[in-house]
């Protein structure tokens, strides 16, 4: 069993208000096939006027995931890293960080996806922005 | 010219011919020489293959050079012969994938060594096959400009015999014109259009036809799906347990098939050798189970591919447990890697137990695969090392098969001992595991068997009494 800190960012597009993006940070205890125990969650909103670039992104990701106490490496999705090479990527970051790899660490990063999407909603909910998607 | 391809792809009716692009091309199309992009050049002897590949600037060298290696792999697979590797880093050009210099220089290379193909490892777009193709022509060569892709779609057509995965093949090789197929025409007739929308009538008709026919083979082999579907039920429910060998390809699933079963399936040291599924009936222990060889995996599948062969894959998903086989004897990164993309063709949609095997185990010493079980272990899972070639480690995975398979219920059974008790008895031989019998006016034993077929024993039990 590992201890690994899944990391998905949601709101990545542009609405009215700018890029507005919630980052949730969870470590989960996996085996390369299950989760086995969810430990902790951080979440963290960011506003944007410009769409971020990559070392924004990584500043986003290396805030949220070090409130979390458990060590372990942070995993991340290609995409949310705009799909950079893996050497590249892990050179931006100054703590371990990879891709996900196993079936464990997929679903770990599911779960990641579900409370940043669902919190990001919550707060558009509670905070009234427009979630009306820009249009130049 | 009629391509290899086509020659294989033939659809069940006979009568109304599957066409491929070049046969339509012979009715509509006037393609300028040497410059239709599935033309293909040499016919049925060993082709001369010109492989190019375009790498990223900071991207990892030896993870492209693992690619190079596959890609090579792959073009062994056809039989042809690689005459040049041409390499380039830089971004993706958006005329010839790699710059316009290198593009000129791999139109020359073809020329001056009677290439046939010359296979990108990125995909091409169309626009980009005819600019590469009108290159080539330019320089004197006569070659078919293709793509990974494509490649492996007509390897895939080489390897299909039965009627099933000629119609998968046929359909993933439609998806994959489809989109491409407006600008295929437009291209074809770049030189004669008539004016503004002179040409609808040839891009529509094209594209219509294209999807008429895709929906007459989703239509064909939903039939099959759906027996595919009910001979799996029936296998479950008649106490089978399916056991599915899925691995990268060529890392020796169908050796270890053979190995498990006592078959002679065709193995060999070539990509993609097993593309039709192989099911054998096998008992490990006292369990009844079925074991599954089927298609391997590969790095950037292609969706189109995936789609069409749902029906293959999803033989692996359903089954009750899942042999992941992987080649153990090559380095670390490179089982990484492949590793990462059995778990990802795996992780949504199977939720079966996974048992890794470790083959080629027999070519290291034993603190070497300890080693570098050590540095993959977040992707290992139930490890086993063997050799399916040598037969190590055999005794060691049938016993891990039989301690992950699913749980027995066991039940104590009384029939009556007469001649209708007799037949009875033998259907509970059939459907699961008989423990000693206790004969006297009744025959009493203890019977383990599925939930499934468990629940069909009070009613045969009724029927007898």
């Amino acid at each position: 069993m590992f201890t690994i800190i899944a990391v998905d960012i949601s709101g990545r597009h542009r609405i009215h208000a700018g890029y507005f993006m919630v980052c949730a940070a969870v470590s989960i205890e996996v085996t390369p096939t299950s989760i086995e125990k969810v430990n902790e969650i951080n979440t963290a909103a960011f506003l944007f006027s410009a769409a971020p670039e990559l070392t924004d992104i990584v500043k986003i990701i290396e805030s949220t995931a070090e409130k979390i106490k458990a060590k372990g490496p942070i995993i991340i999705e290609r995409g949310d890293l705009f799909n950079t090479d893996e050497p590249l990527a892990k050179s931006l970051f100054t703590r371990e960080m990879r891709y996900q790899e196993s079936i464990g660490e997929r679903k770990a990063i599911e779960v990641a996806h579900h409370v940043s999407l669902s919190s990001r909603n919550l707060l558009l909910k509670e905070n009234g922005m427009d979630v009306r998607v820009f249009e130049e | 010219m009629k391509s290899e391809y086509e020659k294989t792809t033939t659809t069940k009716d006979q009568n109304e011919k599957t066409r491929g692009i070049n046969d339509y091309n012979e009715d509509k199309i006037d393609w300028r020489e040497g410059m239709n992009p599935y033309q293909e050049a040499g016919g049925e002897s060993k082709r001369n293959v010109i492989l190019v590949m375009r790498t990223n600037p900071d991207s990892d060298s030896d993870d492209n050079q693992r690619k190079l290696q596959e890609f090579k792999e792959l073009t062994r697979a056809l039989n042809d012969k690689v005459v040049d590797v041409i390499v380039q880093e830089r971004y993706p050009d958006r005329k010839y994938n790699v710059g316009s210099g290198k593009a000129k220089e791999i139109a020359i290379a073809a020329r001056d060594l009677k290439a046939n193909r010359i296979i990108y490892y990125d995909p091409l777009s169309t626009s980009q096959i005819y600019n590469i193709s009108k290159l080539c022509n330019e320089a004197g060569a006569s070659c078919r400009v293709m793509d990974r892709f494509q490649l492996i779609l007509d390897i895939f057509a080489e390897r299909a015999t039965t009627h099933r995965s000629k119609l998968q093949v046929e359909l993933a090789r439609l998806r994959y014109e489809l989109p491409n197929a407006k600008m295929l025409i437009s291209l074809s007739k770049k030189e004669e259009r008539a004016g503004w929308g002179g040409l609808g009538d040839y891009e529509d008709s094209y594209e219509q036809d294209i999807k008429k026919r895709i929906a007459r083979i989703n239509a064909e082999l939903k039939k099959a799906d759906l027996e595919e579907e009910a001979r799996r039920i029936y296998r479950h429910k008649n106490g089978f347990f399916v056991v599915s060998l899925a691995g990268y390809t060529n890392a020796g699933k169908s050796t270890l098939f053979n190995a498990l079963s006592g078959e002679q399936t065709k193995s060999l040291d070539m990509f993609f050798t097993t593309l039709i599924p192989k099911t054998r009936a096998l008992r490990i222990g006292k369990r009844k189970l079925l074991l599954t060889d089927t298609v391997g995996f590969i790095e950037d599948l292609p969706h189109f591919l995936v789609d069409a062969f749902r029906s293959t894959l999803e033989g692996i998903y359903f089954s009750d447990m899942i042999l992941l086989v992987i080649d153990f004897s090559e380095p670390v990164e490179h089982i990484r890697k492949k590793l990462a993309i059995c778990h990802e063709t795996l992780w949504e949609k199977s939720t079966s137990n996974i048992i890794t095997v470790l083959n080629k185990s027999e070519t290291m010493k034993l603190s070497e695969r300890k080693s570098k079980l050590r540095e993959l272990s977040h992707l290992i899972y139930n490890p086993i090392f063997i050799s399916a070639k040598t037969g190590m480690g055999i005794p060691d995975l049938k016993e891990e098969i039989n301690a992950n398979l699913p749980l027995l219920i066991t039940q104590t059974i009384s029939l009556p001992n007469n001649e209708k008790g007799a037949a009875a008895l033998s259907w509970f031989y059939d459907n699961g595991l008989v423990d000693e019998i206790l004969y006297g006016n009744y025959m009493t034993f203890e019977f383990s068997a599925t939930e499934d077929v468990m629940a069909k024993t009070d009613e045969m039990v009724a029927r007898v009494n």
